[in-house]
C-alpha cells in the first residue's frame, strides 16, 4: 500500500469518526464510495480534509471533471494528480 | 385567469403522478376536485404536509378557491411554521404533522379540506412561498400561478404519450425549485414521479430509471454525487437542468460528457424573483447579450456588481421586508456577477451569505456561536471552495492566551453541532495568530 493510500484511509477514518461517531469502515478497492455512508457534506469534508492534510485536490486540479465511484478509482485519481518531488 | 386544476394538461388521465413509495394520482382526480363547504373564498391556509403526493391535491384543489396559501416545508420547524402562519394571516393548518395549533389557528388533516363546491369563476389566489436559509424566521414571498408558471413549457396536446416527458422529483415541492418540477409536469403535460429521497441515492437512480424519467432538475452538488453512483448513464435523461446554486464548467461538462443526448439547462431564480432565465449552451455565466435582451422577457441589469432582475410577472410590491425592488420593478438578486470575455459570472452572494449544496448558512451566525465557546477570543467565518457541495464553512479562530487548541477545537465542533444545522458548522477551523481590522475595528470580512 502506498503512503498516499495510507494517508487516504487515515483521512478517511478521522472524518468518519467525526461525521458520525463510530468506527469507520473498512474500505476494500471495490467499494462503493456512496455506499460508505458518507453524505455529499461528509464527503465534501473528506476531500477538503485530504486537502488540508496532502496540500492538494485533485478534482480542483483536474482539467476535466471526474467523479470516482470505486475507492480504488479515488486513489488512483488521487495518485495521478499527486505532485512530482 | 384558470385555476391549477382547470390547467391541468388533459394528455394524460391516468397515473399523472406516481411516487416510489407506491403512491398514484390520476389527472382526473386533480381536475375534478372541489373544496368542503366551509372553507370559503377569503380563506387563508397554512399548508405543511409530509407526501409530496398530498401537497400536490391540496393545491389542485385549493388554488382559485382560497385567498392564499401558504407553502411550509415539511422539514420546517412546527415552532417557526406557527410564527409564519400566524404572518400570514392564516385561520388554519391543513397538516398532518403540526402537534398543534395556536390562538385562532387549528390544525385539521388533508381529508376534511376537500368537498363539492366548486367556484365556476376561479379567483387569484396567493401562493405564498418561503425563502430558505439557516437563520432566524424565513421571508414570505408572495407569488401567483401566474408568476410560478410563467416559465411552463406546454408540450402539444398531440404529443404521443411516449413522447411526453416524465420528470423526477428530488426537491420539496413547496420549495421553489420542487415546485417549478411539479408545475412543469402538471401544466406542461407530461407525468411526474415522486421519488422517496429519504433512500440511498443508487435506489433513487433505480427509482428514476424505473420510471423512465427523462428529465430531471437538481443541484449541481447532487449531480455530482449522482454521477458518482454506478449505472447514472441508463437513466433515459432528455433533459439535465441544474439549479441553486452556481453551476461550475467541470460540473456541465462531466453531464454533458455523461448524458450526451441530453439537453443541458441552468436555471436562475430565486424565491423572490421567480425563474430569471435558463442558459441552454452548456457554459457556466450567462452570454452578456442577455444585459440587452434576456430570454423570457425578462429584463437584467447589473448595479454595483450586483444583478437586478424584472420579472415580467410578479406578485412583488415595494416594501415586503428584506426584499429590495428599485422604482423600475428591479428585484435585487444578492448576486455578485463579474463580466468576462462576453459572459456574465456570478461570484457568489453580496452578504458572505455561504451556499452549501443549496443550504445557505450567514457567516456572523455561525460566528456568534464560535464567540461562545471557552478560549475564543476572535472569530472570522468564510467559505472554502468545494468540487463536492460548492462551498464549506471554514472558520479561522484567534485563541486567547493559554487556550489549548486541541481542547479549543474539539469544544468548538461540540457546541457548533448542538447549536447549527449540519451544514454551518465549520468544516474546517484553523487558528491563526491575529485579524486584519479596518478603522472602525470591525474584522475586515474578504471573499465571498
Amino acid at each position: 500500500m502506498s503512503q498516499l493510500e495510507n494517508d487516504i484511509r487515515r483521512v478517511f477514518a478521522e472524518v468518519w469518526v467525526l461525521e458520525k461517531g463510530s468506527t469507520s469502515p473498512t474500505l476494500m478497492a471495490d467499494t462503493i464510495l456512496l455506499d460508505t455512508g458518507l453524505d455529499s457534506l461528509g464527503f465534501a469534508i473528506f476531500v477538503s480534509s485530504l486537502d488540508e492534510a496532502l496540500g492538494f485536490d485533485p478534482f480542483t486540479l483536474a482539467e476535466d471533471a471526474f467523479y470516482p465511484q470505486t475507492f480504488s478509482e479515488f486513489v488512483a485519481f488521487y495518485e495521478r494528480y499527486q505532485p512530482k518531488t | 385567469m384558470n385555476s391549477l386544476a382547470q390547467q391541468i394538461a388533459p394528455q394524460l388521465a391516468d397515473a399523472l403522478i406516481v411516487s416510489s413509495s407506491g403512491g398514484t394520482v390520476r389527472g382526473a382526480d386533480l381536475r375534478n376536485t372541489g373544496v368542503a363547504l366551509d372553507i370559503g373564498a377569503d380563506t387563508r391556509i397554512a399548508l405543511k404536509l409530509h407526501d409530496p403526493l398530498d401537497v400536490v391535491r391540496a393545491l389542485a384543489a385549493l388554488d382559485g378557491q382560497v385567498k392564499a396559501v401558504l407553502l411550509l416545508s415539511h422539514a420546517l420547524a412546527p415552532e417557526t411554521a406557527l410564527v409564519l402562519a400566524q404572518i400570514a394571516g392564516c385561520t388554519f393548518f391543513v397538516s398532518d404533522m403540526m402537534p398543534k395549533g395556536a390562538d385562532g389557528i387549528s390544525v385539521r388533516p388533508l381529508e376534511t379540506v376537500f368537498g363539492p363546491h366548486r367556484r365556476q369563476d376561479p379567483q387569484p389566489t396567493e401562493w405564498l412561498m418561503t425563502t430558505s436559509g439557516t437563520t432566524g424566521i424565513p421571508k414570505i414571498v408572495p407569488h401567483t400561478l401566474r408568476s410560478l408558471a410563467r416559465s411552463v413549457y406546454r408540450f402539444s396536446r398531440d404529443s404521443d404519450q411516449s413522447a411526453l416527458p416524465v420528470w423526477g422529483l428530488l426537491y420539496d415541492p413547496t420549495r421553489f425549485a420542487g415546485l417549478q418540477v411539479v408545475l412543469q409536469a402538471l401544466i406542461g403535460g407530461g407525468r411526474l414521479a415522486v421519488i422517496d429521497t429519504t433512500l440511498p441515492l443508487a435506489d433513487q437512480v433505480t427509482a428514476l430509471a424505473d420510471h423512465g424519467c427523462t428529465h430531471l432538475s437538481a443541484t449541481p452538488t447532487l449531480w455530482r454525487r449522482l454521477m458518482m453512483v454506478p449505472g447514472h448513464g441508463r437513466l433515459p435523461l432528455h433533459q439535465v437542468t441544474l439549479g441553486g446554486e452556481i453551476a461550475d464548467q467541470p460540473t456541465l461538462n462531466a453531464l454533458r460528457a455523461a448524458f450526451p443526448a441530453a439537453r443541458l439547462s441552468h436555471i436562475y431564480a430565486s424565491t423572490e424573483a421567480g425563474v430569471g432565465f435558463s442558459v441552454t449552451d452548456g457554459l457556466a455565466g450567462f452570454p452578456q447579450s442577455y444585459l440587452d435582451k434576456a430570454p423570457g422577457n425578462v429584463r437584467l441589469k447589473i448595479e454595483d456588481d450586483i444583478l437586478w432582475l424584472r420579472p415580467p410577472v410578479t406578485a412583488l410590491v415595494a416594501g415586503l421586508p428584506g426584499i429590495e425592488v428599485d422604482a423600475a420593478g428591479y428585484v435585487r438578486s444578492g448576486d455578485r456577477v463579474s463580466l468576462d470575455g462576453g459572459r456574465v459570472m456570478f461570484m457568489g452572494r453580496e452578504n458572505g451569505l455561504i451556499n452549501i449544496g443549496g443550504v445557505k448558512v450567514y457567516p456572523e451566525t455561525v460566528e456568534a456561536v464560535v464567540k461562545t465557546v471557552a478560549g475564543v477570543a476572535l472569530v472570522q467565518v468564510s467559505a472554502k471552495r468545494s468540487p463536492v457541495t460548492g462551498a464549506l464553512v471554514v472558520a479561522e479562530v484567534q485563541l486567547d492566551v493559554g487556550a489549548d487548541p486541541d481542547t479549543t477545537r474539539r469544544l468548538i465542533q461540540e457546541v457548533c453541532r448542538a447549536r447549527l444545522d449540519r451544514e454551518a458548522v465549520p468544516a474546517i477551523i484553523r487558528f491563526v495568530a491575529g485579524f486584519a481590522t479596518n478603522a472602525a475595528g470591525k474584522l475586515v470580512r474578504t471573499g465571498g
